[in-house]
């Protein structure tokens, strides 16, 4: 086992990559929350706008601003075009079916992405952000500002959102919309328009996180794409619904992760790290709820 | 109660991928089961733009057009999400496309078949069969696959084809039917490190993909580093690479102030370490940091920017484009820019290898006085001596050998403003290589034979 000095590096780069997974759960759960669909195109829909984002400024010479905001903006646009699109025809499906035909739009957008900026001849694209020049030391690990404000994002993704769905009058009839699409009409809720801002919502989020993870991660349509499956370890761990315990799960899946990276006998299995905890959690809460009933019936 | 049903199935299907990601997490790419193209390429050369240099000394009548019966080749590339290769035939094509432009081979155009594949061995052992028994092609040149060298080796040794190509797995560099014009991973991490060595650090971190092969590529700069009396340390990343943070911590650890981080990664993936690296302030806590040749490209040196001026060296399979100023890259960079509309990395080792490939071809196939078979082609082929390509170290040969690594001499470079340039001339990887080693006593002379240029 090396000494505890050789985790310390490894603790500021941990909680770096618990930001990154967050990023990406706390926006499945959020709009898991407000329309019922587990949008597994999130990851997908960033890369999209990274890669625009960087089109836009390296190719057309563009300023920062005018990429960043294009990134966030195509990113909402596929998103609510999604949304408006197939959100009514899946209305009234199982959330099962909802879910796999994001998988669709995911496996549509990787494949415009891979025709459009391919790595063919050896092409490596990247995309830094202002924030990448200051910082600062932490166990002799440089901790740069877009770091900190991912791992910021993440925080204020869950407050705002968690705020959001419980104390306005739109964040309210996304979560009644949730749960019954239909009685919620009959109340007089405006579902489609409702439906469209979370589309919408979700969209942004998905641009938002895009951007900072093609800085943080890589700007790579295969890698952004898939990193929700990643992410989905810490949403299992919440069960589509704390916004928080989601948070802190892809917190704890990071810390971990990357402790374990300095650990010879254990670094090749690492990458194993946000599954083996979501089993871990799974069937600690099946047992949890299992007992619960038990007494209930007793 | 149905909500939480529904909700309980949806957890499951999230489940079923996070657990199927976790299957795949050691595999470098996916691989799909995609429908073989076989895609005839030759004769319709599009214009990419007023070519400056004349590209007609590609052939040998300039400004006729060949109008003889097509001599049929082929080649088969791997083109999957986040893996292609199809620069290389692509830019094969574009140098065939010129020389039938001005006078074919001997009057007769070169129609190249470029069939591509995904990873899967069933697909690559068809793609063989089709571009044989359907297109009927006399010989392979452009492959470059990572996979294809090990499921068609043997095919092409029963039919009697003769492969150039561009190397990835072990039966590239170790069969007596195929000869690359690149050094392939093992021998290119060799070069990385030697280099690294040379400079006398004190360790050496060499990490790679973890994808199949690690422990035949990991074997020769093992081998150097050994008989250096430096002692090495071995890295398998699963890629794409989403913990760039921890990875570039641990090499930089493992390495120790005076050591060295060889890489062996694609593009995409190396930079995505270079920058962690650079942005947790690691870049110069270790001697130099190296990488083999898919690192050499100008994408690479521009993304890094100047903080790796010098820091960074990257081993060269073929001559550095920005700093030669030959005959044979003049032209190769005159077809590219006529002919090479197809090829989408421009300018770069990957091309290189395309043109590299064809003029080869090209010279063997003008050897040729009689019908155009598989038999006299592929003699042809092997008949190749001490050929000066102009963008190698070295003349090239195919030869009768057991096995062929013709490339075995390479330069150095390293990012200087944007882009790549020479830190190092041609230099011989060191036969401590035990494959290099056999072929140069296989080979004689023909092993380390230097160009005049």
């Amino acid at each position: 086992m090396p000494p505890w000095v050789d985790f310390e590096p490894f603790i500021v780069s941990g909680l770096a990559l618990g930001g990154v997974y967050a990023l990406s759960g706390v926006g499945l759960v959020v709009l898991y929350r407000a329309t019922g669909v587990l949008y597994l195109a999130f990851g997908a829909v960033g890369a999209l706008g990274a890669l625009i984002a960087w089109s836009l400024i390296t190719r057309a010479g563009a300023p920062g601003w005018a990429g960043w905001l294009a990134c966030v903006a195509v990113a909402g646009a596929v998103t609510l075009a999604y949304g408006l699109l197939f959100g009514p025809a899946l209305a009234r499906r199982d959330p099962l079916i909802k879910a796999v035909a994001t998988i669709g739009l995911t496996l549509i957008l990787y494949g415009v992405m891979d025709l459009l900026w391919t790595t063919s001849g050896g092409q490596a694209r990247s995309l830094t952000l202002p924030t990448d020049n200051g910082g600062f030391t932490v166990a002799q690990i440089q901790v740069t500002w877009t770091q900190v404000i991912a791992l910021a994002a993440g925080v204020v993704l869950t407050v705002g959102t968690g705020a959001f769905l419980r104390l306005t009058k739109l964040g309210t009839a996304m979560r009644a919309m949730a749960n019954d699409r239909d009685i919620t009409a009959t109340l007089g809720v405006p579902v489609r328009k409702v439906e469209a801002a979370a589309w919408l919502g979700c969209g942004i989020l998905g641009g938002i996180a895009g951007l900072l993870l093609a800085d943080l991660v890589a700007l790579d349509a295969t890698t952004l794409t898939f990193l929700v499956i990643s992410s989905l370890a810490a949403v299992l761990i919440a069960r589509l619904r704390s916004i928080t315990v989601t948070f802190v799960a892809a917190i704890v899946i990071g810390l971990l992760h990357d402790l374990l990276t300095p650990i010879a006998s254990l670094t090749s299995y690492r990458d194993m790290t946000p599954f083996v905890i979501a089993a871990i959690g799974l069937l600690v809460l099946s047992r949890h709820q299992v007992m619960t009933q038990s007494r209930e019936e007793a | 109660m149905r909500r939480n049903n529904a909700a309980r199935r949806t957890i499951l299907l999230a489940a079923a991928l996070a657990l199927a990601a976790a299957g795949c997490s050691s595999s470098s790419s996916s691989s799909s089961s995609g429908a073989t193209g076989s895609t005839p390429a030759a004769g319709s050369s599009s214009s990419a733009g007023a070519a400056t240099v004349d590209t007609s000394s590609c052939g040998s009548k300039p400004g006729v057009k060949a109008t003889g019966t097509p001599i049929p080749l082929g080649a088969i590339a791997t083109n999957q999400p986040g893996t292609s290769f199809t620069d290389i035939p692509n830019m094969a094509k574009a140098y065939f496309d010129c020389v039938n432009a001005n006078g074919g081979v001997n009057g007769h155009p070169i129609k190249l078949y470029i069939a591509t594949e995904q990873t899967n061995p069933a697909q690559i052992a068809a793609d063989a069969k089709q571009l044989v028994q359907t297109d009927k092609v006399v010989g392979i040149v452009g492959n470059t696959s990572i996979i294809e060298c090990s499921i068609n080796s043997s095919y092409w040794q029963k039919l009697g084809f003769y492969v150039i190509d561009s190397g990835i797995a072990p039966e590239c560099y170790s069969t007596p039917n195929s000869a690359a014009v690149n050094m392939g991973p093992r021998y290119s991490s060799d070069g990385a490190v030697q280099y690294a060595l040379a400079q006398h650090v004190s360790k050496v971190v060499f990490d790679q993909a973890n994808v199949p092969g690690t422990g035949y590529i990991a074997a020769g700069p093992n081998a150097l580093a050994k008989a250096a009396n430096v002692p090495i340390v071995d890295l398998t990343e699963n890629v794409p690479i989403t913990d760039a943070n921890s990875v570039a911590i641990k090499e930089v650890n493992d390495a120790g102030p005076n050591g060295a981080v060889i890489l062996n990664f694609t593009p995409p993936q190396a930079l995505v370490i270079l920058q962690a690296a650079q942005k947790l302030g690691l870049e110069d806590r270790v001697k130099l940091w190296g990488c083999s040749t898919p690192c050499n490209t100008d994408f690479l040196a521009q993304s890094l920017g100047p903080k790796w001026n010098g820091k960074l060296f990257v081993n060269a399979e073929l001559a550095p484009p920005d700093d030669t100023n030959t005959t044979s890259m003049n032209l190769y960079k005159a077809i590219l820019k006529q002919y090479g509309s197809s090829v989408q990395g421009g300018i770069g080792s990957f091309s290189q290898m395309g043109f590299t490939e064809a003029e080869i071809a090209v010279h063997a196939l003008q050897s040729i006085t009689g019908p155009y078979t598989v038999q006299s082609v592929n003699a042809a082929f092997k008949a190749v001596k001490d050929f000066d390509t102009g963008q190698l170290c070295q003349l090239w040969t195919y030869g009768d050998y057991p096995l062929h690594i013709p490339n075995n001499s390479d330069w150095t470079v390293t990012p200087k403003d944007g882009k790549m340039t020479t830190a190092q001339g041609c230099t011989l990887i060191s036969k401590v290589d035990p494959q290099i080693a056999q072929y140069r006593n296989a080979a004689g002379t023909a092993a380390n034979a230097p160009t005049g240029s």
